[in-house]
C-alpha cells in the first residue's frame, strides 16, 4: 500500500509535464480551433479539406515523411545488424553517425545547399567524371528535404535499432546456424522477427519527427509548391494571415494523422510477437 | 499362467538394441586454439567411435567448451584437423556440418513455437511439408511433450525447454551431437531426471554424442568415455570406471572425488603399482600405492577419497593410523562428512554412517591400498 503510494509519487513529475506541455495546449489548440472568426464551430477544418491547396499539405507531407523514414529503416537495419557485436572503430562509426544529430537542422541545410547545389562539389564531381552531363537537381525540390530528413533522424532510428538488436541473444544464432541456416537465413528467420517491436518504434519515432517538418522544407524544398508542408500551412495560417483559430485547427488535424499512423505501428506491433528476445534462462 | 505372461513381457521389453550410428569414427588431431596469448586448447586428440557417448569434463577454463565450438565450427581452431569417416570437416561452415548442439541456456526461438522451433532444422533442410509434421511430432513424442507443441518457449519450464532444444537438435539426425553443460541451469532435482531422459534419448537414437560438463557425476553416469581436461590439456581419457578407479595423476583424483591431498615425500625407490613408503611434511611415516614411479626423496602428492577414510574409536591402531580430533561434523543426508585434525596438513575429511561428536579423539586410518601416490610435478595446477 505504502509503495504504491511512493510510486505514484514519482509518477507526479512526469505526469506534470506531459500535462503542462502536451495535454493543455492540445485542449487549448482545439478550443481555440473551434472559434473561427466567421462561420460555425468547424469552419476551419470545412476550409481546409475544401481547400485543394491546403488538403495537398498533408500529400506534400506524406511523400516527404514516408520515403526519409522507410530509407532510414533500410539503412539502418543491416548496419545495426552488422554491427550487433563489437567490431573494429566501432566507436569512430557510431559517432560519426549519431555526428548529424548534434548540428541543427539549419545548419545542416546551409551545408546541402552548398555542397548538393547545381555549383556544389557533387555535381562538380558527377560533371567531371562524366557521369551526368548537367548538374542534377538535388536541392529545392522534395528530394532535397527527403536527404536532410534522412540525415537528421538516422541517427534516432540507428542508436534504437542497435539497442534492439544488441539486446537479441547470440546463442539464438549460433543455434539456428547449427540447424542449417545461412546468414541470410538467420537474418531473415529469427533476427528480423526479433527486432519487429524495435522498427515500429523507430518507425514511429521518425515519422513522426519527419511529418512535423519546416525549416529543411523551406530551405531545401520548394515551399510554394511541391514541399509546402502541413506545418509550413499551419503557420502561414497563423503568422501570416494572422488567422490563430486557423493555424490551430491545422495544428489539430496534424496531430490527428500522426497519432493515426502512431496508432496503426504500435497497434500492429502488438499483434505480432512482443516476448523476450532470448531462448532461456541466461 | 499370468506369471508366465509377464516373463515374456519382460523379456521382451529387455532387448533394446542400439540403432546403427550414422557415423563409423570421427578423428580429432592437434586441435588447437588460443585467445590473445592463451592457449585455450592445445594439441587436443582424441578418436570417437560411431555411437559412443563423450563426456569433455573438467573446471571452467579448462579448455572443454572451446573445444566443442571448434568441433561444432562456431570457433575457427588455429590448427588441428577433425574427420567424419575420413572426410575433413575442419573448413566446413557450421550450417552445413549436419551436427546438432544443445546450448546451456537452451537457445530456442522465443518468437516461434515449439512445433516451429523443432521444425527449424527440417525447414532449413527443405524437408517435404507432411514429413516434417511427422517427424516434428515423433520427436517431441520421445521427448514426451507433444502436448505442448503449440505453446511458445517462455510459457514452458526450464526442463521442458531443455527437452524442446534437445527435440530440435535430434530431430534433423545430425551425424554429430554436440551438448555444452545443457543440464547445469537447471536444479538438482531436474538436473537428475533430464540425466536420465538425455541417456534414455542415446540409447534409443545411437548419437555419437560429445558432451561438455563440470560436473563429475554427470560425466561418469552418462559416458561410455570420459576426457579429463586441465587449462586446455586433455589429462585423461577413459571409461567412467577407469577414471574413477584409476585415476592417472593427482589432478584427476582431486577433480574425480579425491578430495584429500597430501602433500608428500618418498621414503624408498618404488615401481609403478607397487606398495611405497612415505613420509608427510610433520614426520608422519605411511605406506600407499604407487602411481608411477619414484626414486628416494621424490615429493609426491598422495591421495584418498573420503569415503575411503576410515574413523576408528580413539586407541585402535593399525598401519597408517594417527590419532586425530573431530573439528566438524556435516550431515548430508546419505552419509555424514567429518572433518578431523591431526598431524598431517590440513583437515582430513571422511566420509562415516557412523555418528561422531565434534570434539572427539579418534583414530584415523588411511588404507595404504586406498592412499594413491602421484608425482608431485602437477601439483602446482591444482585445481
Amino acid at each position: 500500500m505504502r509503495r504504491d503510494r511512493i510510486g505514484l509519487l514519482l509518477l507526479c513529475p512526469a505526469l506534470l509535464l506531459v500535462l503542462a506541455l502536451f495535454v493543455y495546449p492540445l485542449f487549448y489548440g482545439l478550443r481555440l480551433s473551434l472559434q473561427p472568426r466567421a462561420g460555425g464551430l468547424f469552419t476551419n477544418y470545412t476550409d481546409f479539406f475544401g481547400d485543394a491547396r491546403e488538403r495537398e499539405t498533408i500529400v506534400n507531407t506524406l511523400r516527404l515523411a514516408l520515403p526519409a523514414t522507410l530509407i532510414n529503416l533500410a539503412l539502418a537495419i543491416p548496419l545495426a545488424y552488422r554491427m550487433r557485436r563489437r567490431i573494429w572503430g566501432q566507436r569512430l562509426i557510431t559517432g560519426m553517425f549519431v555526428l548529424p544529430m548534434t548540428l541543427g537542422t539549419v545548419l545542416l541545410a546551409q551545408g546541402m545547399l552548398s555542397f548538393f547545389g547545381p555549383r556544389g562539389w557533387f555535381n562538380k564531381t558527377l560533371l567531371l567524371l562524366g557521369i551526368s552531363e548537367e548538374p542534377i537537381r538535388l536541392v529545392h525540390n522534395a528530394t532535397g528535404v527527403v536527404i536532410s530528413l534522412s540525415i537528421a533522424e538516422f541517427p534516432v532510428v540507428f542508436l534504437l535499432l542497435l539497442g534492439f538488436v544488441s539486446g537479441i541473444d547470440p546463442t539464438l544464432e549460433r543455434a539456428a546456424q547449427m540447424l542449417g541456416a545461412g546468414a541470410w537465413q538467420r537474418f531473415y528467420r529469427i533476427i528480423l522477427p526479433l527486432m519487429i517491436p524495435g522498427i515500429a518504434t523507430a518507425f514511429a519515432l521518425s515519422f513522426v519527427a519527419t511529418f512535423a517538418v519546416l525549416p529543411s522544407a523551406v530551405m531545401l524544398g520548394q515551399p510554394a509548391g511541391e514541399t509546402r508542408v502541413i506545418a509550413l500551412a499551419a503557420w502561414q495560417a497563423a503568422y501570416e494571415r494572422f488567422d490563430y483559430s486557423a493555424g490551430a485547427a491545422i495544428a489539430i488535424i496534424m496531430a490527428g494523422i500522426q497519432l493515426l499512423v502512431l496508432g496503426l505501428v504500435l497497434g500492429g506491433r502488438s499483434r505480432l510477437y512482443r516476448g523476450p528476445a532470448t531462448g532461456g534462462k541466461g | 499362467m499370468q506369471a508366465k505372461h509377464a516373463g515374456a513381457a519382460t523379456r521382451e521389453t529387455v532387448t533394446i538394441e542400439r540403432p546403427a550410428p550414422r557415423i563409423e569414427r570421427l578423428r580429432i588431431r592437434n586441435l588447437t586454439k588460443r585467445f590473445g596469448d592463451l592457449a585455450a586448447l592445445r594439441n587436443f586428440d582424441l578418436d570417437v567411435q560411431g555411437g559412443e557417448f563423450i563426456s569433455l569434463l573438467g573446471p571452467s577454463g579448462c579448455g572443454k567448451t572451446t573445444a566443442l565450438n571448434c568441433l561444432a565450427g562456431l570457433l575457427e581452431p588455429d590448427d588441428g584437423e577433425i574427420e567424419l569417416d575420413g572426410a575433413s570437416v575442419a573448413r566446413t561452415p557450421p550450417e552445413r556440418r549436419r551436427f546438432g548442439m544443445v546450448f546451456q541456456n537452451y537457445a530456442l526461438f522465443p518468437h516461434l513455437t515449439v512445433g516451429r522451433n523443432v521444425a527449424f532444422g527440417l525447414e532449413m533442410q527443405r524437408a517435404p511439408r507432411a514429413q516434417i509434421g511427422e517427424r516434428v511430432d515423433r520427436v517431441l513424442g520421445l521427448v514426451r511433450l507433444l502436448d505442448q507443441r503449440d505453446k511458445y518457449p517462455a510459457q514452458l519450464s526450464g526442463g521442458q525447454q531443455q527437452r524442446i532444444a534437445i527435440a530440435r537438435a535430434i530431430v534433423t539426425e545430425p551425424r554429430l551431437m554436440l551438448m555444452d553443460e545443457p543440464l547445469s541451469n537447471l536444479d538438482a532435482k531436474l538436473r537428475i531426471e533430464m540425466r536420465t531422459e538425455i541417456r534414455r534419448i542415446h540409447r534409443a537414437l545411437g548419437l555419437t554424442t560429445i558432451y561438455v560438463t563440470h560436473d563429475q557425476e554427470e560425466a561418469l553416469s552418462l559416458s561410455d568415455r570420459v576426457v579429463l581436461m586441465q587449462q586446455g590439456l586433455i589429462r585423461q581419457v577413459g571409461t567412467p570406471r577407469e577414471v574413477y578407479i584409476e585415476p592417472a595423476s593427482a589432478y584427476a583424483a582431486s577433480f574425480l572425488g579425491a578430495r584429500n591431498l597430501l602433500p608428500v615425500r618418498v621414503v624408498a625407490a618404488t615401481g609403478d603399482g607397487q606398495e611405497i613408503q612415505i613420509e608427510t611434511e610433520s614426520g608422519v611415516p605411511l605406506a600407499g600405492a604407487a602411481r608411477s614411479a619414484f626414486a628416494l626423496g621424490d615429493s609426491a602428492i598422495a591421495a584418498i577419497r573420503p569415503e575411503h577414510v576410515v574413523l576408528l574409536a580413539e586407541g585402535r591402531g593399525g598401519d597408517n593410523t594417527i590419532p586425530g580430533r573431530v573439528e566438524t561434523v556435516e550431515f548430508v543426508g546419505n552419509s555424514i562428512e567429518v572433518s578431523v585434525r591431526s598431524k598431517l596438513t590440513g583437515e582430513v575429511i571422511a566420509r562415516t554412517e557412523d555418528l561422531w561428536r565434534e570434539g572427539e579423539t579418534v583414530a584415523l586410518c588411511l588404507p595404504r591400498e586406498r592412499l594413491l601416490v602421484f608425482p608431485a610435478d602437477d601439483s602446482g595446477e591444482m585445481i
